[in-house]
């Protein structure tokens, strides 16, 4: 089925976004395993495998729509050295995400592409749960200190 | 069979490196479960039948090739007081095995003895993927989050 190219456009750099995402979470993941903190390592580690999951969506409606997803690019990661910094540039990126979605949500509603609105609203959902968690995570370091808070993470929930 | 004397002899200085760190882990691990520090007896004694076995290996490979095992030998033993010093202790001889191991896997190789460099190869990914690497997390481990919070998660 014939897409709107503004719809197609706006999917491709939702796509970029989950890619880049894929990425950031993934060396984060990988980072928390070598350090011992298994419980940051399970969470960031699904974070990444779920983001592949939406680009997976987001490529199949690309294509439905006629378009080509584009798989060439990749905006910056933001890395951390530590635990504490690695969670803020988490937040960094999700707090860059979000916005974007919901411009993209606004836009699929303008263009009456429902169900493409409803695949940008689903991934809004998890995004959104997610920068919930990293503000819970922020507020225990904050309570209990980061030394107490780390200790909580090197066995597996 | 009768061995090559130059791997005999490898196999002979690595003994002496695994007989110092089957007997330091099994000291360690007394010390940890005479603390209470039960998670860290359950690793650390797991350690020292990881040395026997390699011990084991060594020991077996020299007597097929005619060598006499020379178990009266201990290099690198040194017991630690405090925790972090025991890990850091446990961590050197790990590091003083795996550079020693790639000494004879070359002497191995250049000699041609592909069984014996077959042999060690397992010993030095042992070595180094899990013994050195769950020493330096532990390490790191107590840089984060402090001594006391490290001990606490070692009960």
């Amino acid at each position: 089925m014939q897409g709107k190219p503004e719809i197609i456009k706006a999917l491709n750099e939702m796509l970029t976004i989950e890619l880049t995402s894929i990425n950031q979470y993934f060396l984060h993941a990988r980072m928390f395993k070598n350090w011992g903190f298994e419980a940051l390592n399970e969470k960031a580690y699904k974070k990444s495998i779920k983001d592949m999951k939406q680009a997976d969506v987001i490529i199949e409606r690309i294509l439905f729509l006629q378009g080509l997803p584009n798989l060439q690019m990749l905006g910056k990661l933001f890395i951390g050295e530590e635990a504490e910094e690695m969670l803020a540039c988490d937040m960094k990126f999700q707090h860059a995400q979000i916005p974007q979605l919901k411009d993209a949500v606004a836009l699929c509603e303008e263009h009456r592409d429902y169900v493409s609105r409803d695949i940008l609203t689903e991934i809004l959902d998890y995004e959104e749960e997610h920068l919930d968690w990293i503000e819970t995570q922020q507020y225990q370091i904050e309570a209990m200190g980061i030394q107490n808070y780390l200790q909580t993470q090197i066995e597996e929930d | 069979m009768q061995g090559n004397q130059k791997i005999i002899d490898g196999l002979n200085t690595l003994l002496g490196y695994e007989l110092a760190a089957m007997d330091q882990y099994f000291v360690h691990s007394q010390m940890y479960l005479d603390w209470g520090l039960t998670k860290l007896y359950d690793r650390i004694s797991h350690e020292f039948d990881d040395e026997k076995g390699h011990a084991t290996k060594l020991i077996e490979r020299m007597l097929f090739l005619g060598g006499k095992p020379d178990m009266q030998k201990r290099v690198g033993y040194l017991l630690g007081e405090t925790v972090p010093d025991m890990l850091k202790s446990d961590l050197r001889v790990e590091y003083e095995v795996a550079e020693k191991l790639r000494e004879v896997i070359a002497v191995a190789e250049s000699e041609k003895d592909y069984v014996t460099r077959d042999i060690l190869m397992i010993l030095l990914d042992d070595t180094e993927m899990d013994h050195a690497h769950w020493l330096e997390q532990q390490l790191g481990l107590i840089d984060r989050l402090g001594l006391s919070n490290y001990m606490q998660s070692q009960l």
